[in-house]
């Protein structure tokens, strides 16, 4: 032994366990070992339990409960009738019907211009930070200032959306009344909800892109493949996790629509989406039928109706998407 | 493993945080409770302008204890608002308004507001107009929920100006001899337009609430039977027909391109009840001397009108109910009036000279203190049922879809009974 390391043997300093001291040091070991971990991380289950399990359950005893605060007498267990309202209520297939539109009109262009921005971000460009800063400012916009100044935007009146047409020559006898019909409200709509996403997505499939090695891009441009070729053939088959995250946020996201749609009605608590229903959404239709009508039992089930359709809307998304991005399965 | 500093001292900073906020979390809760000595905020939830601005910083300066919180907010938002929290048995105002549309569905709740019978409110019955105080007076007469703050009654404010440019006469007397109904003024309108180009009305549905209001019954009976026949059929079938006829602007009331309206002169008339005058100074100051008041076409009738009531679940009824009965007071209904417009529901005030000798200078000196006490006092009112706050959106939006030209004018109709049925279950 290397006279060096001439320290008193360790034996001599641990002495065996005696003493409460010593025990109750040990106890605190296994305890720090075996039940802390647990400790850390209950405050999320804690939270989660709180504020999303529990009312998700709750949410599911009450759909299947008559519950009016109008009329606080009409109580007591609905059965399925709540569920069973949903197929013939018109205002629920209006208002499904309009976010689908909706949803169509935004999620769509978002994700292809989303691609298309981010390719363009991922050449070597000048000032590349700035570009790439300012295709994420809209993002961190908040949604009520935004939605604001495009509600001044689309004016009947006095509207920039109808005086930009104006120029070309739409519209001038007669200004487009963005709240009127449905396809105007739905295009002024997803205009919103698109320049709201398309950096944020368009951020994320560049980070994605970057992990895709240059030989590649090479080797195809020597095979003579132009960009366009190059975006479809390497670019998306090799970010398809990504590109399949970003369709499973957007379903969900663009089906639960309710601020801009909300907001853009003049009157912007009304939540009818229009004088006619034009473009009120499943969302917004809930926060009518429970906080407006009072009507909680069946605004519940229609929460419970959203929640299956997202999650089937979401799973035939991923599905194709994974088809069409060149996947296997 | 060194440790850097002693146990005692990281056990003192541990147990230090944690009694901080212990204090913390309680120093919230005793201060929040009712001190009969100590400070109250009176919170008052109600819309638009009640004249309370000035008011509220009298009363602050009289009582030094009381501070009183003003929160106006939307209309139909407020009465939704004040429902559930009164289900939920928390979060309701110290003093909630309630306007004459909504007061059937919460009167039927009596039990949740503070009884203003006990409260020794009884005494100021007779300075009532009668239908007024009964408008708030539970089923069995057993519970007085509110007391009458304004009544609406019914006139047409109308822009000088824009009659002057339109080549129609536009002193007062003499527009009110345009139209003695409702189809004299229809003609006007055509007249106006064809003349200016520009729209005669803000909007359809602004005439017909007060057409509305001029029928016998409403869209309630008094068994709460929609009837929609009656009343509304007349009223809708106008709102329709003046649409068509290009009158309205088809501005929403209360958003704001109606305000906007009020500056650019985006239409000459407007019905407007004694609550009217208020929103018209606030939002187009510049206009100031421009309008005048002119009689309403088919005489009389009432838009409108509020009262205040004392949600039971308050930590400050007493106190609540100090601040109101100092409301209701003469000098403060008359001051009320003065600034806002609102006129008194205490018919005894009408004789008073303060009222009766008040000219409004925004509204061209027209002797306002004479129009609305002349239309108050001659009123029966209607019956507004359990959900006429509700059915009375759902057919606004009818007119709105035949204005903005979704809806066809002859469908009309058969919509709105749809609508009304709908908004009624």
């Amino acid at each position: 032994m290397p006279t060096t390391r001439a320290a008193p043997e360790p034996g001599t300093r641990r002495r065996p366990p005696t003493g409460r001291s010593t025990t109750w040091r040990d106890r605190l070991h296994r305890f720090d070992v075996r039940y802390v971990p647990y400790l850390l991380i209950a405050p999320f289950f804690l939270l989660f339990f709180v504020f999303g399990l529990f009312p998700m359950i709750f949410n599911g005893v009450v759909a299947l409960r008559h519950w009016r605060l109008d009329e606080p007498d009409r109580t007591g267990w609905a059965g399925v009738e709540n569920f069973r309202r949903l197929f013939t209520d018109g205002d629920f297939g209006n208002a499904l019907y309009n976010t689908f539109g909706i949803f169509l009109l935004s999620t769509v262009p978002q994700l292809l211009l989303a691609l298309i921005i981010a390719s363009m971000l991922n050449r070597r460009l000048r000032a590349q930070t700035w570009w790439r800063v300012s295709a994420l400012l809209p993002y961190i916009t908040p949604i009520t200032a935004s939605t604001l100044v495009f509600n001044v935007f689309f004016a009947r009146d006095l509207g920039m959306a109808n005086w930009a047409l104006g120029l070309l020559g739409i519209g001038t006898e007669n200004p487009i009344d963005w709240r009127a019909d449905k396809l105007h409200s739905w295009i002024a709509i997803a205009t919103m909800v698109n320049w709201k996403w398309i950096g944020y997505n368009a951020l994320l499939y560049l980070a994605a892109m970057q992990s895709i090695p240059r030989d590649v891009y090479e080797a195809s441009a020597l095979d003579g493949a132009g960009p366009w070729r190059q975006l479809w053939r390497i670019t998306v088959p090799m970010i398809r996790p990504v590109v399949i995250f970003t369709v499973v946020l957007s379903t969900i996201g663009g089906l639960q629509l309710f601020t801009e749609p909300m907001l853009f009605d003049l009157n912007a608590q009304a939540a009818t989406g229009g004088a006619g229903g034009e473009w009120q959404t499943v969302a917004q239709l809930i926060y009518k039928v429970g906080w407006k009508d009072l009507n909680l039992g069946y605004a519940a089930a229609m929460s419970w109706a959203l929640f299956l359709i997202i999650l089937v809307v979401a799973a035939l998304n991923t599905l194709l998407t994974n088809r069409i991005s060149g996947g296997r399965k | 493993m060194k440790r850097s500093t002693p146990r005692w001292l990281r056990v003192a900073a541990v147990s230090l945080a944690v009694g901080s906020l212990v204090v913390a979390c309680s120093g919230r809760s005793t201060t929040g409770g009712s001190g009969s000595g100590g400070e109250v905020t009176l919170t008052i939830n109600f819309w638009g302008d009640f004249g309370l601005q000035d008011l509220k910083a009298k009363y602050e300066a009289e009582h030094t204890n009381v501070k009183i919180a003003l929160n106006s907010g939307e209309y139909n938002a407020q009465h939704e608002d004040l429902q559930k929290k009164l289900i939920a048995g928390s979060g309701a105002p110290d003093i909630a308004a309630i306007d004459e549309g909504f007061i059937v569905q919460f009167r039927s709740q009596a039990d949740k507001f503070v009884n203003l019978l006990d409260s020794g409110a009884g005494k100021y019955e007779s300075n009532y107009l009668p239908w007024k105080w009964k408008q708030s007076l539970s089923a069995d007469g057993a519970t007085q929920i509110g007391l009458g703050t304004d009544v609406g009654g019914l006139a047409m404010c109308y822009r000088t100006d824009l009659f002057e440019a339109a080549g129609l006469p536009t002193e007062r007397d003499q527009v009110s001899a345009l139209w003695p109904t409702w189809d004299d003024f229809l003609a006007v309108g055509q007249q106006y337009v064809a003349k200016t180009n520009k729209k005669f009305v803000d909007n359809a549905t602004n005439l017909f609430n007060p057409i509305l209001g001029q029928q016998q019954v409403g869209f309630y009976d008094e068994g709460e039977q929609l009837r929609m026949d009656g009343g509304p059929k007349v009223a809708f079938d106008f709102a329709v027909k003046a649409a068509d006829a290009g009158l309205s602007a088809n501005l929403t009331s209360f958003q704001a391109d109606w305000d906007k309206g009020f500056t650019n002169g985006s239409f000459a008339v407007l019905a407007c009840p004694a609550w009217m005058l208020g929103h018209i100074q606030n939002t187009a100051p510049g206009t100031k001397g421009k309008w005048d008041i002119a009689a309403v076409p088919g005489g009389g009738g009432n838009w409108g009108g509020s009262f205040l009531t004392i949600p039971k679940q308050g930590k400050n009824v007493d106190e609540a109910y100090k601040f109101l009965e100092w409301l209701i007071q003469p000098e403060q209904q008359i001051e009320i009036f003065k600034t806002v417009g609102n006129l008194p529901s205490q018919p005894g005030l009408y004789a008073d000279p303060a009222i009766a000798d008040f000219k409004n200078e925004f509204f061209n000196s027209a002797p306002v203190g004479q129009i609305f006490p002349k239309m108050a006092e001659g009123l029966t009112p209607q019956y507004l049922g359990r959900k006429n706050g509700p059915t009375r959106v759902a057919v606004e939006n009818v007119i709105n879809r035949v204005q903005n030209g979704t809806l066809k004018s002859d469908a009309a109709w058969a919509e709105a009974i749809k609508e009304a049925d709908k908004a009624n279950k």
